[in-house]
């Protein structure tokens, strides 16, 4: 499988990663040994199917579900350049500039 | 020695390791240190670490110095909390030295991608200390610290106790919390431990180890102990899996390998061979598993949540979550963020990632299998190679994944490993990898500490 320049582009805007002009092509061929590279996995015959392994607890345990505050070792005005009535406040954006 | 003549004498180390240009700490102060020595002399009663200084990887977050993931996007990033591991650890006496330097995001083998320069290794500069945890590793190595906390997600604690001589532990997942450890990979990560020897990374372990009801991937078991060393070996069972022998593994690494080998039989265990046939998809499977979970997990590091804000062209939202990320990250978190989204992407999605998740069973399975056959522990070389040439590999991706084929699989598999140094081979040191089933870390650490007691890993192995 091959990627292309466009493919990269594409995947880079769902990423939201900028990619320049001059780094395009080096990528392109460094995703494309990647991707040969993690193919070989079409090595594995099909009919060996397993379920999906995650190691862990046979069970996440669940919480109470009660509303408890995250012991923070600074209080968030000490953590944030403006915090105002319970709110962090930060630079308007702008192209919110016309909302 | 007193906590505070430890406080003085660990910040004239890390001054000199800083002079040298090791390059392996990130955030450090004297007064810092002294004020850890202060708590510590307050404490109604001496922890089990008391007075020890220790190391911490920089993706590990401390409330006192910074925590950036070696990483410009987090450049000066305070964390409001501390991780678990680093709250358990200042109970039991232990003081935070330092922040180590790292691979960006712990994406690296070589510590040669941080965005604050690279490490260099303690016995030759020209050549790398590993990675991802590679300034954790060179502090300990230069003994500019006893301990030292890295983080694993596939070999990055082993690999760099392999190239740099040092003991490199790995717990089962779930054994250590990882509330407070910035998410790479949130099925694989793990906090782990560098020690000069097996007791001190043990100790370290012990006071991190247990339930946390903070981290619900903890597993309910009470903390680990700290093994005695087994003063022989009879009755183990120890097994060589195959294919991490293969014909051209570097004749110093095999030299190594037989004197580790020689040393179990010598202390009275029993060898035998096995096979893992799955291991040699580990590599592959672990670039897919791994790019995929950190491309979600990397998504917060837009301007917005975290990061410095960089205008894209246009102005609008988008521009600016891809101007900040495409200048916050450096080289190899944006070649793992493009991987991980396009094998997450529609029409890819099964024939990579889904592909992967039923690989890593098999892997896993193996793994299972040889355990249930009578095997106690599993024998392997940690790193295909020694430390090899910074720059070497930098430019070829693949080339570099290829320096934790060894190590990967036993990520994936979420079991217990640690490296052991059982030689140098042309003055580089050589590592020697034990895997013990899940949650017999004491059964490992034992016997890894009997091995310590009759390998002489500082002398040069026989090819």
């Amino acid at each position: 499988m091959s990627i292309g320049r466009d493919e990269v582009l594409h995947v880079a805007k769902l990423a939201e990663l900028a990619v320049r002009e001059d780094e395009l092509n080096r990528l392109v061929d460094q995703l494309n040994r990647i991707v040969d590279y993690v193919a070989q996995l079409d090595q594995v015959p099909g009919d060996r199917i397993a379920e999906a392994f995650i190691p862990g607890p046979q069970a996440v345990p669940l919480r109470e579900d009660v509303i408890a505050p995250v012991p923070l070792s600074r209080p968030p005005a000490a953590i944030a350049p403006e915090f105002v009535d319970g709110f962090f406040l930060v630079p308007r954006h702008t192209a919110m500039e016309d909302q | 020695m007193s906590t505070a003549a430890v406080a003085r004498d660990t910040g004239a180390r890390l001054a000199e390791a800083d002079a040298h240009g090791l390059n392996a700490t990130l955030h450090w102060s004297q007064a810092c240190l002294d004020a850890e020595a202060s708590r510590v002399d307050r404490m109604a009663a001496p922890g089990p670490l008391a007075g020890m200084a220790i190391a911490v990887k920089d993706n590990i977050v401390t409330v006192e110095q910074p925590t950036t993931c070696g990483s410009r996007i987090l450049a000066g990033y305070l964390s409001p909390y501390n991780a678990t591991a680093i709250d358990r650890l200042r109970a039991a006496g232990a003081l935070v030295a330092c922040k180590a330097n790292m691979d960006e995001f712990a994406m690296g083998s070589s510590t040669e991608h941080s965005a604050y320069g690279r490490v260099k290794h303690p016995l030759d500069p020209d050549r790398v200390p590993g990675g991802s945890s590679g300034g954790s590793a060179a502090l300990v190595a230069a003994g500019v610290v006893p301990v030292a906390l890295g983080s694993e997600t596939g070999g990055s604690v082993r690999q760099p106790a392999s190239f740099c001589g040092i003991v490199g532990v790995k717990p089962s997942y779930g054994r250590v919390s990882r509330y407070g450890l910035v998410a790479f990979g949130s099925s694989l990560d793990c906090i782990s431990a560098f020690g000069k020897t097996v007791k001190d990374a043990s100790r370290v372990l012990s006071v991190m180890s247990g339930p946390d009801p903070l981290d619900a991937t903890t597993v309910n078991r009470p903390p680990m102990a700290v093994p005695a060393p087994l003063a022989s070996l009879k009755g183990l069972r120890v097994g060589l899996p195959r294919e991490y022998f293969p014909p051209d593994l570097h004749p110093g690494v095999a030299a190594g390998l037989r004197r580790t080998i020689d040393a179990v039989r010598q202390l009275g265990g029993d060898v035998c061979e096995v096979s893992l046939p799955n291991s040699a998809y580990a590599v592959p499977t672990y670039y897919i598993v791994a790019p995929a979970e950190a491309a979600a997990n990397l998504a917060r590091y837009d301007g917005v949540r975290y990061g410095p804000r960089k205008v894209g062209p246009g102005g609008d939202i988008r521009a600016l979550y891809q101007a900040t990320r495409g200048e916050g990250f450096g080289a190899e978190v944006r070649r793992r963020i493009l991987v991980g989204t396009y094998v997450l992407s529609a029409g890819y999605y099964d024939a990579y990632y889904r592909k992967a998740q039923r690989v890593r069973a098999l892997i896993a399975d193996d793994f299972r299998r040889a355990f249930a056959g009578g095997v106690d522990l599993l024998l392997t070389p940690t790193t295909p190679t020694p430390a090899f040439r910074a720059g070497e590999k930098t430019e070829d991706p693949v080339a570099m994944y290829l320096a934790d084929i060894f190590v990967c699989a036993i990520s994936l598999a979420g079991l217990p490993a640690l490296s052991l140094p059982v030689g140098r081979t042309d003055g580089l040191p050589i590592g020697a990898q034990l895997i013990a089933p899940y949650f017999e870390e004491e059964r490992m650490l034992a016997a890894a500490a009997a091995l310590e007691g009759v390998i002489a890993a500082g002398s040069e192995v026989e090819r």
